[in-house]
């Protein structure tokens, strides 16, 4: 039973369409990743559904309840910005306690909530200082506590954490998963980081020029995209036409199919003196480029002009491949993904 | 390098401390530049022609900083509102404003609103005499002082203004509050600090002005500009000491003011 449900939403801006027909189902308690690069219309859909922004043609549904043309106030949505958005004039106490006074509650039904959000969001002792007081990742937390205070039906995150560095971000996308469990809440969270999506969603929507192109779990976007667009913007996929294949010395190249995906660390490879004789493998090339990713290596393999990317854990004995080594690749037949050509 | 500095410093000595110092020096003198003496002060006090100069020029500088203020944050409320072409413009029409004052302001509103002024003559043939007004009034000398503030005003309040983010008022909002709840609660504590200061910078610009008021010559308004300017100047003999000490009671009131706009500054950021 879908709870948000967001049906052929378009948005015209001068002409320009910047959601074509997006059609989405959410169900409650569940957290739904909007994934795609700057400009594709994530922040607009977003707004769509705060109220913030109007939409040309469509229809929202939360709850049960159509909400396309109710004002923002109405709608019982929450908001968090990636600007964070904190009033400067107000304590993070007040900025957390500034819905529940618009609604009208009093002091004394207003300060146990805001203390439990306090509590939820770890900033219990800081709730006296202003915004300019705190961290970034403090600011932000307070924002998620100013719009979770309000038990919002939808809670709507825009790229919460882009403002923030790279180990803050980490550690505040697990603490807002957990309180997003602990709470139950339904979440939208807009990210145009891949990997960011990937370990913080129940599922995610790619995104792609105002329409969604895909839509999977984490596991399923990953391991199986189904277009060039996806491949590429999800991971770092060796991405192959036919075309480019044609002539190259390899095995296993499926018969069916025009556009190929292949994980790199789904690759094996083996040096060709180690090797011996290594059975089916698919082809022979050297290495180009090694690059250490930490845990991981890169390597560039160059077969007959065709650059192969292969990720390998960074195991003891990996320092035996190295630039210019003549190696032996095993691509296992299953990891070939037929996608569709994006244009 | 530090002899580059040479020509200011020599620039600030002679004409700004060595006046500035001599005027408070002659402030304690007799008439003719001798003795010790707060006879300057207490006359400056309470005599009753000085002492409403006194009153007079700091309720005009009050009344027309405020009536200019109100005005310019609405005004330049309204420039943020506008397309960044338009509102480009209207900031270089304020900017050009603001150093349209003093003697030539004074004739332009002598022209248009003087008695025989364009404006005078027209609403009165339209039957529009409520619109018109005696420039040679207090009424009228208010609105000129009110015309040169507003332009001054809004050049000072646009950057707080726009540093009012429009995320605030969504946010808001989504939270709950109408237009009137975010400025109330919101845009106007944020601004406040800008709006004390500009005040400030009105009263003092006000206070100051000497020539707006000179060039209405038609009625001699009894401000204390003016009657520093003619006690030094001396139509009929000048009284240097008398016009220094009202002088240094000009430069105590706009410390004060200066003063409260600190407190009030450190009052209104309180915390952010
Ligand atoms: N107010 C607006 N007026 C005109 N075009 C807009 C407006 N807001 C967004 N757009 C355009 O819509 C497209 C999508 O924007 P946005 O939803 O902000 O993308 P994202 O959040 O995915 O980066 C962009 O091309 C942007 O230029
Ligand atoms: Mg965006």
């Amino acid at each position: 039973m879908s709870f948000v449900h967001i049906q052929n939403v378009t948005k015209v801006y001068n002409k320009n369409k910047v959601l074509d027909q997006v059609s989405l189902s959410i169900s409650e308690g569940e957290f739904i990743t909007l994934l795609g690069p700057s400009g594709c219309g994530k922040s607009t859909l977003l707004r769509a559904i705060s109220g913030l922004n109007d939409i040309t043609e469509g229809s929202i549904t939360v709850g049960g309840k159509d909400i396309t043309n109710l004002p923002p106030k109405k709608r019982n949505v929450g908001m968090v910005f990636q600007s964070y958005a904190l009033f400067p004039n107000m304590t993070a106490f007040d900025n957390i306690a500034f819905g529940l006074k618009m609604d009208g509650l009093s002091k004394k039904e207003i300060e146990p909530m805001v203390n439990e959000m306090l509590d939820i969001i770890d900033l219990k002792g800081k709730e006296n200082r202003y915004p300019s007081q705190l961290s970034g990742g403090q600011q932000q937390r307070v924002a998620l506590a100013r719009a979770l205070v309000k038990k919002p039906t939808v809670l709507l995150l825009d790229e919460p954490l882009s403002a923030l560095d790279a180990k803050i971000r980490r550690s505040l996308r697990t603490q807002i998963r957990l309180i997003q469990k602990r709470l139950n809440m339904t979440t939208i969270f807009v990210t145009h980081d891949q990997e960011e999506a990937l370990t913080i969603s129940d599922r995610i929507f790619v995104m792609n020029h105002g329409t969604v192109e895909q839509v999977g779990t984490p596991l399923e976007i990953y391991t199986s995209p189904k277009t060039e667009y996806v491949a590429k913007f999800i991971g770092n996929y060796n991405v192959w036409s036919r075309d480019q294949l044609k002539g190259i010395p390899m095995n296993g190249v499926p018969s069916q199919g025009e556009m190929f995906a292949v994980r790199p660390e789904a690759i094996q490879l083996v040096s060709t003196e180690q090797a011996g004789h290594i059975g089916e493998y698919t082809a022979d090339g050297t290495i180009t480029m090694a690059t250490i990713l930490g845990n991981v290596m890169r390597f560039d393999v160059d077969v007959a002009g065709l650059n192969i990317r292969v990720d390998m854990l960074n195991e003891h004995g990996i320092g035996r491949l190295n630039t210019g080594s003549r190696v032996k690749l095993v691509i296992p037949s299953i990891e070939w993904k037929n996608i569709q050509k994006s244009d | 390098m530090l002899l580059l500095l040479v020509p200011f410093c020599v620039w600030v000595i002679a004409f700004l401390i060595l006046p500035a110092v001599g005027m408070l020096i002659s402030s304690f003198q007799n008439e003719g530049g001798q003795g010790f003496t707060l006879g300057q002060y207490s006359k400056a006090l309470t005599h009753p022609l000085y002492k409403t100069a006194i009153l007079n020029s700091v309720m005009l500088s009050l009344v027309s900083s405020v009536i200019a203020i109100v005005i310019a944050v609405i005004g330049a409320y309204s420039f943020t509102t506008f397309s960044s072409k338009v509102r480009d413009r209207m900031l270089n029409i304020s900017n050009v404003m603001t150093n349209f004052a003093g003697i030539p302001l004074a004739f332009a509103f002598m022209v248009l609103y003087g008695t025989n002024g364009m404006f005078t003559l027209l609403f009165k043939k339209l039957g529009l005499s409520f619109l018109t007004f005696d420039l040679y009034s207090w009424t009228g000398l208010g609105m000129v002082y009110i015309y040169f503030q507003i332009p001054l005003a809004i050049l000072l309040i646009y950057p707080a203004m726009y540093a009012i983010k429009t995320e605030w008022k969504e946010a808001s909002s989504l939270l709950g509050a109408n237009s009137f709840q975010f400025w109330f609660r919101i845009g106007v504590p944020v601004i406040l600090p800008g709006i004390v200061g500009t005040f400030s910078v009105l009263f003092a610009n006000a206070m100051g002005a000497y020539a707006t008021a000179y060039a209405l010559v038609l009625r001699n308004f009894n401000l204390l500009p003016i009657q520093i300017g003619g006690l030094v100047s001396g139509d009929v003999f000048p009284r240097i000491e008398l016009g220094s000490a009202m002088a240094i009671i000009l430069f105590v009131i706009l410390m004060i003011a200066m003063l409260i706009n600190e407190k009030m500054l450190k009052l209104a950021r309180k915390g952010y």
